[in-house]
């Protein structure tokens, strides 16, 4: 009796090829003839297809689409944490604020990263990182406390949890005039410059991730989310732009050049960038380079713009002169090495 | 250099002994890590597998370093099967423990490792595996790779050497022939 074993594999395989019924039936008729256990045997491989479901991790294009909504909701434990309610919402996922209910009873922001992240690699990674973030020690900058997977395998970050609203928004809706502005921004410089020193790189310095928040009735600068680029390496954080193959992390609008182009050359200097970019937003109201315009670019033509295109000067944007307007523009020099090297 | 990456350097040029030295290393790190990690944390706590077996990857061969994908293959063939090892010889004590009366949980090594998998099933799986390398040996390896150490189809395909379509349809075929080997060995 011939060994039918490749010609069961190699008949399945084909049979799976036939969109209709009817194909199917004549399709399988060509190939097995009058072999009945031939045909039997094929049938049952067709039908475990047909039914298995999700054994063994599912097909294919169920891990592809793998952007299911994250099952963890108010109420849910995780480890030592409760969530409360959601405060926080974008493309890397949701922010809870949850409740830590051993050891120490207090309050933190639970940040669950969602799915379809190669959650081995960015844990592993963040573990690597952990050790230097528990370095930081600054009144400026939100504590990374902790991290770790759910249950259904997400990875997951645990912060200081920071009530406020980001920077801008915050001049913005108590009017700041320059002067309180510039002391904001100054706390913000001296955060980054803590970080550097302890040699960690921010990586997505922007409005959202540097909030404003009372402490003793006086307005206190958080930066949040240190160690997060990082870990997330080549995946996606909020609002980033992503075109096929390539990903980016950090926002176009606040990327230096040279994470624009995608080098490895990524530097202090890079936070300084954006740290430019943030303080021409914070003097003028807008950003250098427009939203709008980014909006309808391609991946490539944002990073073109970045790279060859001057912005323009804070000074024609704002009636007030500002003598920083000259330090702005040179923090925003496409040459890493045109830049203020420090961040204060 | 490490041990592992030098193993792997060798088994690449050809030598046929450096396979055989890797899974022992493999397999003593994997366990090392989860004993480790579970002193660290709570009891009770559970680890992931597949987090352990590419954990094991970093600390091995290293996170920085430009692996090619044959070297990484290697690894995670050897790792797959270690973690299959540790895995079903764990199912298989908890199994003999409870069948001689012995209500104590059973932990190999104070490994306690979260599957969704049943012991039951675990064990039965094994089995049919066995029997689908003899058949196949590739396809029986395809799910090693994805069961137990967790790749991806894409980065499976990369380890063994496939192209991506290749690799699905081996997949597909594995899967249903296992699934139709489980689903009569119950109707049985």
């Amino acid at each position: 009796m011939n060994d039918t074993r490749a010609d069961v594999k190699a008949i399945f395989l084909e049979a799976l090829d036939c969109k209709q019924a009817e194909e199917l039936v004549c399709f399988l008729q060509r190939a097995c003839g009058s072999d009945s256990a031939l045909r039997s045997r094929v049938e049952e491989l067709l039908r475990a297809h047909r039914d298995a479901g999700a054994f063994l991790g599912g097909t294919e294009s169920q891990e592809a689409t793998r952007d299911e909504p994250i099952a963890e909701c108010p109420g849910t434990v995780i480890g030592p944490y409760k969530l409360l309610e959601q405060i926080g919402e974008g493309g890397f996922g949701i922010v809870f604020m949850a409740e830590q209910q051993e050891l120490i009873h207090r309050k933190v922001a639970l940040k669950i990263l969602k799915a379809g992240m190669d959650t081995k690699q960015v844990t592993a990674r963040f573990e690597a990182e952990r050790q230097a973030l528990a370095l930081m020690d600054h009144p400026n900058i939100a504590k990374v406390l902790d991290a770790g997977q759910t249950g259904s395998g997400r990875p997951y970050f645990v912060m200081d949890l920071v009530k406020g609203p980001p920077i801008t928004e915050c001049c913005d809706e108590a009017k700041l005039p320059i002067r309180e502005r510039l002391e904001l921004f100054l706390s913000v410089c001296q955060a980054v410059q803590h970080a550097h020193q302890k040699g960690i790189i921010h990586r997505d310095l922007k409005p959202s991730n540097i909030m404003v928040t009372l402490h003793d009735g006086m307005p206190l600068v958080k930066v949040i989310d240190f160690g997060i680029a990082k870990a997330l390496g080549q995946q996606l954080t909020d609002k980033t732009l992503y075109t096929g193959f390539a990903q980016m992390i950090g926002t176009p609008l606040y990327m230096s050049p040279e994470q624009a182009l995608n080098n490895a050359d990524v530097d202090t200097r890079s936070d300084i960038y954006s740290l430019g970019v943030l303080l021409y937003e914070l003097l003028t109201g807008t950003t250098p380079f427009v939203k709008e315009r980014f909006k309808e670019a391609s991946y490539d033509e944002i990073r073109r713009i970045i790279r060859e295109e001057e912005p323009a000067k804070p000074s024609t944007r704002h009636d007030d002169p500002v003598q920083l307007a000259a330090e702005q523009c040179s923090c925003d020099s496409w040459k890493p090495s045109s830049r203020p090297g420090r961040a204060c | 250099m490490s041990d592992v990456t030098r193993i792997l350097s060798a088994i690449e040029q050809g030598d046929p002994q450096a396979a055989d030295q890797l899974l022992p290393l493999v397999y003593n790190e994997l366990r090392r890590l989860a004993a480790q990690k579970l002193a660290q944390e709570k009891p009770g706590q559970t680890l992931q597998a597949t987090a352990l077996v590419h954990e094991a990857y970093l600390r091995l061969v290293g996170a920085e370093r430009e692996q090619r994908w044959e070297s990484r293959g290697h690894f995670f063939a050897a790792a797959a099967e270690a973690m299959r090892r540790i895995l079903i010889n764990r199912a298989r004590d908890k199994k003999r423990a409870k069948r001689s009366g012995d209500r104590r949980r059973v932990d190999l090594d104070r490994i306690e490792i979260a599957l969704d998998t049943s012991d039951e099933q675990l064990i039965e799986l094994d089995e049919a595996l066995t029997r689908l390398a003899v058949e196949d040996a590739e396809a029986a390896r395809l799910v090693n790779l994805r069961f137990f150490a967790g790749l991806t189809l894409k980065d499976a395909a990369a380890a063994l050497g496939l192209a991506l379509r290749t690799a699905e349809r081996q997949w597909a075929y594995a899967r249903a022939w296992l699934y139709a080997r489980l689903r009569r060995d119950h109707a049985d």
